[in-house]
C-alpha cells in the first residue's frame, strides 16, 4: 500500500517536473513565433517598434500574474467565469471565452494578455455588445515627473482606445488604484483556491469521518495519515504559542491557515491546468490571510494585550508614548511581515524557476542558436530540478511559519498577566528560541526574499 | 529587451477581487472545516486522550494492586513456611522431650527396681545372717554341749576347763 503511493508520488514529482518544462517551452515558442506573425497572442500587438527579442521578464511577469483563463500553448486555454463590475454599467458576466484571447470586445471589456481591461473614453456605442479588436498596442509612456507606466490601447475600427486595468488596492502608490471597473471573476488564482478549499473539505471531511466511524478504536486509513499533522501542529504551535488555557479556541484557524497556505503553495508548485497560478505568490491574497490573522489576533486581545500595547506599564512616564508608538506601528508591522515573508518566498520561487527555463531560449537565442538551446535546457533542466526540490521544502516551510507567526500572535494577545516583563516582544522570541525549524527557517529564507 | 525594468509587476498590485474572493473562500473554508472536522477531531482526539490516561491510570492502578497482592501472597507463602517450620521445630522438640521423659521414666523404673532388689537381697542376706547365726550359735551349743557331756566326765577336764575360761576371762 505505501509502496503504491511512494510509487504514485514519484510519477506525479517526475511528469511535474517534464510538464512545467514543456509548458514553459510553449510559453517561450509563442513569443518567439510571435515576431513572425504566427497565430499566438503576440500577434495581437500592433508591433510598432519591432520588438521582436525573447523578452524573459515579460513571460516571468505574464506567468507569476493573475490571469483569466488558464493558458496552456497558443489559443489553447480553459475558460473561466467573468464577473466584472463597472459602476454605471453594472455586472457583465460571462466565460472569459467569450473575448476570444482578446479578439472581442464585449461591453467594453478587452481580454489583454489573460488580464481582463476595460475601454476607456471610448464611445457609449462602443461600451455595449461585441466588437472586433484588431490589435493591442502596448507603450511605455514616460510621465513629466520621470515615471514611467506601461500603457495599453487596443484599436478598434482603426481608433486607438486606451485600456484600463481592473481596480487593485495599492492606492496609485503601484501604479494601480481604483480605475473604470472591477474584476470579481472567478480568476486563475480564485479558481485553485476553490480547488484547495473543495479538495480539504473532502480530504478533512474523510478524516473526520473516520473518527466518527473508528471511535473507541485504534485511528486506520487516511486518519492515521493526517492525523500526525493535526497534532504536530497541536502540539508545536498552537499549544507551546498560545498556551494550554487558549489554544483549544485557535486550533480551528490555525489548522485552516495552515492547510490554505500548504494547499495554495502545492498548487503553485503544480506547473499545468488545475495548478499553475501563483496563489501565495500574490500580494492581494497573503494581505488578506495576514489582515484575517491580525484580527483575530487582535479582537481576542485582552485587557493585560491592550494594557501594554497602549500604555505599558513597568516604564517611566517619559517612555511611555514612545512605547506606544512602536507597540501601534508593532500591530501594523506583525501582519505586514506575515504578507511580505509569504509573497515574497513564493513569489521569489516561482521566478527562480521560471528565470532557469527561460535560459533555454536566451542561450539558444530565439531558436537561432540550437546547440546553445539544448545546454541551456540540460543545465536549466537540472537546476529547474533543484528548485523544485527546494520549492517543495519552502511550499511546506512557509505555511508552517505563517500558521507559527498567526498563533504567536494571537498567544500574546491572549496571554495571561502572569509575566510582566515578557509581554510584548513575545511570539518572535518565542518563534526563535522554541520552533524546531521556525528560527532556522525564517533566516534560511531571507536571502530569496 | 527594453522593457525588463517596466513591464507590469502586478502580483504586487492587490486586485480587489481577489482580495474579496480570498476572504470569502479563507472564510467559508474555516466555517466548514471548523464545523465539519477540526471541532470533531479536537474533541475525538481530546476523548481517546482521556480515554488513554484513564485506561493507563487504571493499568496503573491495577498493576499496583496486582503488586500488593503479589506481596501479600508472598508474605502468605513466607508465613506459611514460617509456620511449618515452626510446627516441624516443635514436633520434633515435642518428640525429644517425649522420648526423653520415656528414657527418664524407665530409667527411674529401672533404678527403683534395682534399690528395692537390693533392699530385698539386703533384707534377705541379713534374715538369712541372723538365721545363720541362730543356726551356727545352735550348732555351737550342741557342739559344746557335746563336747561338754564327754569332757566334763572327769575331775581333771572340769578343772582345766575351769583354768581355761577363767584365763581367758583374764
Amino acid at each position: 500500500m505505501t509502496l503504491r503511493a511512494r510509487f504514485l508520488l514519484l510519477c506525479l514529482c517526475c511528469w511535474s517536473f517534464v510538464a512545467f518544462g514543456q509548458e514553459l517551452n510553449d510559453r517561450g515558442m509563442a513569443g518567439d513565433h510571435g515576431a513572425e506573425g504566427d497565430a499566438t497572442e503576440v500577434h495581437m500587438s500592433c508591433d510598432s517598434h519591432g520588438e521582436e527579442e525573447y523578452d524573459p521578464a515579460g513571460v516571468i511577469l505574464h506567468h507569476i500574474s493573475d490571469a483569466n483563463e488558464f493558458h496552456f500553448f497558443g489559443d489553447l486555454t480553459i475558460p473561466l467565469p467573468v464577473i466584472l463590475y463597472a459602476p454605471g454599467h453594472g455586472f457583465t458576466t460571462g466565460l472569459s471565452s467569450m473575448f476570444d484571447h482578446g479578439h472581442e470586445a464585449v461591453d467594453g471589456y478587452i481580454m489583454n494578455h489573460g488580464r481582463i481591461n476595460r475601454l476607456a473614453e471610448a464611445p457609449a456605442a462602443l461600451m455595449e455588445g461585441e466588437h472586433y479588436v484588431e490589435c493591442i498596442k502596448h507603450e511605455i509612456v514616460t510621465a513629466d515627473d520621470g515615471k514611467s507606466s506601461d500603457i495599453y490601447s487596443a484599436r478598434i475600427d482603426g481608433e486607438q482606445y486606451i485600456l484600463d486595468a481592473p481596480s487593485v488596492g495599492d492606492g496609485g502608490l503601484l501604479g494601480g488604484g481604483i480605475t473604470s471597473f472591477y474584476d470579481f471573476s472567478i480568476t486563475k488564482n480564485v479558481f485553485t483556491m476553490l480547488l484547495a478549499a473543495l479538495l480539504l473539505i473532502l480530504l478533512w471531511g474523510a478524516v473526520a469521518a473516520k473518527y466518527k466511524k473508528n471511535e473507541g478504536r485504534a485511528p486506520s486509513g487516511i486518519q492515521s495519515l493526517m492525523e500526525p499533522f493535526f497534532v504536530f501542529l497541536r502540539d508545536e504551535i498552537t499549544i507551546p504559542m498560545i498556551g494550554e488555557k487558549h489554544y483549544e479556541r485557535f486550533q480551528p484557524f490555525i489548522m485552516t491557515v495552515f492547510f490554505f497556505v500548504l494547499f495554495c503553495n502545492l498548487f503553485g508548485l503544480f506547473p499545468i491546468f488545475p495548478g499553475s497560478s501563483n496563489v501565495t505568490g500574490n500580494i492581494a491574497v497573503t494581505m488578506t490571510l495576514a489582515v484575517i490573522a491580525a484580527v483575530v489576533a487582535y479582537v481576542h486581545g485582552n485587557a493585560h494585550f491592550w494594557k501594554h500595547t497602549l500604555w505599558m506599564p513597568g516604564v517611566p512616564t517619559a517612555v511611555k508614548p514612545l512605547l506606544t508608538v512602536v507597540e501601534v506601528l508593532g500591530l501594523v508591522i506583525k501582519p505586514f511581515s506575515l504578507m511580505v515573508r509569504l509573497f515574497a518566498n513564493i513569489t521569489a520561487g516561482h521566478i527562480i524557476i521560471l528565470s532557469l527555463i527561460s535560459l533555454i531560449f536566451i542561450f539558444g537565442q530565439n531558436g537561432e542558436n540550437y546547440l546553445g538551446a539544448g545546454a541551456g535546457a540540460v543545465v536549466s533542466i537540472a537546476f529547474t530540478m533543484f528548485m523544485n526540490c527546494i520549492e517543495l521544502l519552502v511550499a511546506f516551510v512557509q505555511a508552517f511559519i505563517f500558521a507559527i507567526l498567526s498563533a504567536s500572535y494571537i498567544g500574546a494577545a491572549v496571554e495571561d498577566a502572569h509575566h510582566h516583563d515578557e509581554a510584548g516582544h513575545h511570539g518572535e522570541e518565542k518563534v526563535a528560541e522554541g520552533g524546531a525549524m521556525g528560527g532556522a527557517v525564517v533566516g534560511m529564507h531571507t536571502p530569496a526574499t | 529587451m527594453s522593457t525588463v525594468f517596466l513591464v507590469d509587476f502586478n502580483v504586487l498590485k492587490p486586485d480587489l477581487g481577489l482580495i474579496f474572493w480570498t476572504l470569502v473562500i479563507f472564510l467559508l473554508l474555516y466555517f466548514i472545516l471548523a464545523r465539519m472536522a477540526w471541532e470533531p477531531i479536537q474533541r475525538a482526539l481530546r476523548k481517546r486522550d482521556g480515554e488513554i490516561q484513564t485506561a493507563l491510570d487504571e493499568a496503573a492502578t491495577a498493576r499496583a494492586e496486582m503488586q500488593a497482592k503479589a506481596e501479600e501472597n508472598q508474605r502468605l507463602l513466607i508465613e506459611a513456611r514460617e509456620e511449618r517450620t515452626r510446627i516441624i521445630t516443635d514436633a520434633e522438640k515435642q518428640g525429644k522431650e517425649m522420648v526423653a521423659a520415656a528414657r527418664n521414666e524407665a530409667r527411674e523404673a529401672a533404678q527403683k527396681v534395682a534399690t528395692d532388689a537390693k533392699r530385698d537381697i539386703e533384707n534377705m542376706r541379713k534374715a538369712a545372717m541372723v538365721d545363720l547365726k541362730k543356726e551356727v550359735g545352735t550348732m555351737a551349743i550342741e557342739i559344746a554341749e557335746k563336747i561338754m557331756q564327754k569332757d566334763l566326765k572327769s575331775d581333771a577336764n572340769q578343772e582345766a576347763f575351769v583354768k581355761a575360761l577363767v584365763s581367758d576371762l583374764n
